[in-house]
């Protein structure tokens, strides 16, 4: 556990269990995690990443435990939760049958966003996808799908961001501008929650990280303690699953 | 592949409801059919045995169109349905197999479904309850028949379809030429008899057999070879309608499901298409039964029905979108249920429109707002059971057998009232707008059961 007594803790999670019928999802979780804080949930496939992430923006309710994010109760108001923060999930997409840009003002419209052109201006000229503002979303590329949703993340400045997956179909250009954007990001206070399977990404932007593998948390520590290791993170997550 | 779209289906249903609940799907719709047939004994004064077998017919004729026009509108339908690319229509554009192919295979998985969860099992509750209400038949050519007017059907509904997709105005034209004799002449209804399976089942003969494979296959060759699977939308580039929509209409998702309709193949087209079509029979037929039955006034009973085939435009309405899409924004069940109200309200305005023309045909005019209250009562009451039940799943929770069974009885209520009432004394239909109130509260408690955790979740 990383608790350092001057930070402010943002997410709190106590003894979270899911079950999906017989199965174990998620196994008596806690974890603290602090303000301003990168934090990466790693663990092999069907470890229960997204389930939790989905727990923790009031998506799906989880068998027992507790959930505080940002002082709210997850299970009390899951609809405030989700004001507060931005969520790029893993698998959807934006709806078929909108433009880019229409679905940008329809997200700000959903978050009661005043004015917000010139913030859609500036993820269309951020993330370099200005000239396929009117095409609709089923007509997209993948990639072009994924930078839509992070924008549509960011639009409203969430003081915790959760990111299942923030590289998935992005090229190495985009994967640069991401990783630099998301430091930048925390750098003003704010706290990024992801998941990823790409290590190197992890090793290079997270401040903390913890390590799931059925259900059951393996790992949780900051990026130095591991650094000081002299391994990398490759390595130590490896050795961390393997037992 | 085309078995493995059957696992595929069997597993979709039978995971959200379980196995054995979802097995008795079929053997409800049996019971029903029996319980329905024991009361002909009750009618068989006013309608003739051969009556009685040309509205089984027409009835199956209907279901076939309501059936054609929902499912086989394309590629587009096969995304939707559940929203999950893993679906193997979806999925095996990987593979070495052609779309057609694929479409082909999904619509005999369809046809075998809907045979199993349907057809099968009305047949077989007529069947069982024959021996009672002493009709005899030939079983076997009964089956048959009824089967060849669902495909019929489904067939009529296919072609159209198709035309449609080539070009809306055509087949507005058509459906505009087809009308006027109707609108016009007062109805010789003998020309219903000359359904080909219906007088097929009445005098087998081989003619009446080859014409009536002749009739589906015809169409269905036309349209499959017309068969468009990927429609280009033209252009690729739109303006923001959304926002202009938005500033007026102040409802982000009303907005969005405008758009949807708009933009989707001519989804507003489709819908409206897969409506007018079935009403359009629902018309003639009650033509038909009012011509035999000694009392009741044509428009009213019209106008109670047109409300409740008006509530299926709600399952469009949900057929559109997956809701996980939602799911990580701040939005609340309830919100999005309030805008399909409103959304549906907006497509009302075409079942007003038929209400006048009815109103006008049938020389109805003292009793038009009658009409009126009585559509927008069962329209509303109708869409409010369904709500209630389904949530924002009317096409998949409809399944299971319990959900059914409650839909059945409880929509069933106020139409049945109404229709006594408007029987009775045709003027109390003006205070019917009193019902409105218990679809108020109706809706409230739905909006409510859905926005709760244990709201069913896919
Ligand atoms: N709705 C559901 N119903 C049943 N089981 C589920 C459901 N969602 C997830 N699971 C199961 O829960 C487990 C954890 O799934 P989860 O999606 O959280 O894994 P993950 O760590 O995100 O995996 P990946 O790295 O592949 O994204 C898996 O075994 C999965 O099959
Ligand atoms: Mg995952």
């Amino acid at each position: 556990m990383f608790n350092y007594s001057m930070a402010e803790s943002v997410i709190e999670i106590k003894n979270v269990n899911k079950f999906f019928g017989d199965l174990k999802a998620v196994d008596n979780i806690s974890l603290t995690i602090n303000k301003g804080n990168l934090f990466g949930l790693l663990g092999p496939n069907g470890s229960g990443k997204t389930t939790t992430v989905k727990m923790l923006t009031g998506q799906i309710k989880p068998s027992s435990g507790e959930m505080n994010v940002l002082g709210v109760d997850v299970l009390k108001d899951p609809i405030k939760v989700r004001e507060l923060v931005g969520i790029i999930p893993e698998l959807e997409s934006p709806p078929s049958f909108l433009t880019g840009e229409e679905y940008l003002n329809f997200v700000a419209s959903i978050r009661k966003i005043e004015n917000p052109e010139k913030k859609i201006n500036e993820w269309f000229n951020f993330l370099e996808f200005g000239n396929e503002r009117k095409v609709l979303c089923k007509d997209l590329s993948r990639g072009t799908r994924q930078k839509l949703m992070f924008a549509q993340a960011f639009l409203h400045e969430p003081a915790i961001a959760f990111i299942d997956e923030p590289l998935i179909n992005l090229d190495p250009i985009m994967q640069y501008k991401v990783k630099n954007f998301l430091k930048d990001y925390i750098s003003k206070g704010n706290t990024i929650f992801l998941t990823t399977h790409v290590l190197e990404f992890a090793e290079s932007v997270c401040t903390n990280l913890a390590i799931i593998h059925h259900g059951r948390l393996l790992y949780a520590g900051n990026m130095k303690d591991i650094k000081k290791k002299k391994i990398s993170l490759e390595k130590f997550f490896l050795e961390k699953v393997k037992n | 592949m085309f078995w493995e779209m059957i696992k595929e289906e069997w597993r979709i249903h039978s995971t959200l409801f379980g196995n054995l609940i979802f097995a008795l799907f079929p053997l409800l719709i049996l019971a029903l059919s029996f319980g329905l047939s024991l009361l002909y004994p009750l009618i068989s004064n006013a309608i003739s045995a051969n009556n009685f077998w040309l509205i089984v017919h027409y009835f199956f004729l209907i279901f076939g169109v309501i059936v054609g026009g929902f499912g086989l509108l394309g590629k587009e339908f096969m995304n939707r349905r559940f929203g999950q690319e893993s679906l193997i229509a979806y999925s095996s554009r990987s593979l070495p197999v052609s779309e057609w192919n694929i479409f082909l295979n999904f619509f005999f998985k369809d046809l075998l479904y809907y045979f199993i969860l349907w057809i099968l099992p009305i047949f077989l509750g007529l069947f069982l309850a024959s021996p009672i209400i002493s009709i005899s038949f030939n079983a076997l050519l009964l089956l048959f028949s009824v089967f060849l007017s669902f495909m019929l059907g489904l067939s009529a509904s296919f072609i159209l379809s198709s035309i449609y997709s080539y070009s809306s105005k055509f087949l507005i034209f058509i459906l505009i030429i087809i009308s006027i004799p109707l609108f016009f002449a007062k109805l010789n209804l003998n020309f219903l008899y000359l359904l080909p399976s219906y007088s097929l089942f009445i005098n087998f003969s081989c003619t009446n057999l080859l014409f009536s494979i002749l009739i589906i296959s015809w169409f269905s060759f036309i349209s499959l070879f017309f068969l468009r699977i990927d429609y280009n939308s033209g252009s690729r580039m739109f303006n923001n309608w959304f926002n202009n929509f938005n500033k007026f209409l102040k409802n982000s998702f009303v907005s969005k499901d405008l758009l949807d309709l708009h933009r989707s193949e001519g989804g507003l087209g489709k819908i409206i298409f897969s409506f007018i079509f079935p009403l359009a029979l629902v018309w003639v037929l009650l033509f038909f039964f009012f011509s035999i039955l000694p009392t009741g006034n044509f428009f009213l009973v019209f106008s109670i029905l047109l409300g409740i085939i008006c509530s299926s435009m709600y399952n469009w309405l949900t057929e559109f979108e997956v809701f996980s899409s939602y799911e990580f924004l701040p939005v609340k069940t309830s919100k999005i249920i309030i805008s399909k109200f409103i959304s549906y309200s907006f497509l009302n305005l075409v079942a007003v429109f038929i209400l006048i023309i009815a109103c006008i045909q049938s020389n109805s005019l003292n009793y038009f707002f009658h009409g009126l209250f009585a559509l927008i009562v069962s329209s509303y009451y109708t869409l409010a059971t369904t709500v209630f039940l389904t949530g924002l799943y009317p096409n998949i929770l409809i399944y299971n057998p319990k959900i059914m069974l409650s839909y059945l009885v409880i929509s069933m209520i106020v139409p049945v009232l109404l229709i006594s009432v408007s029987l009775i004394n045709p003027d109390l239909l003006l205070l019917s707008p009193l019902i409105m109130l218990i679809n108020y509260f109706l809706l409230k408690a739905s909006l409510a059961k859905w926005d709760s955790w244990n709201k069913f979740q896919l």
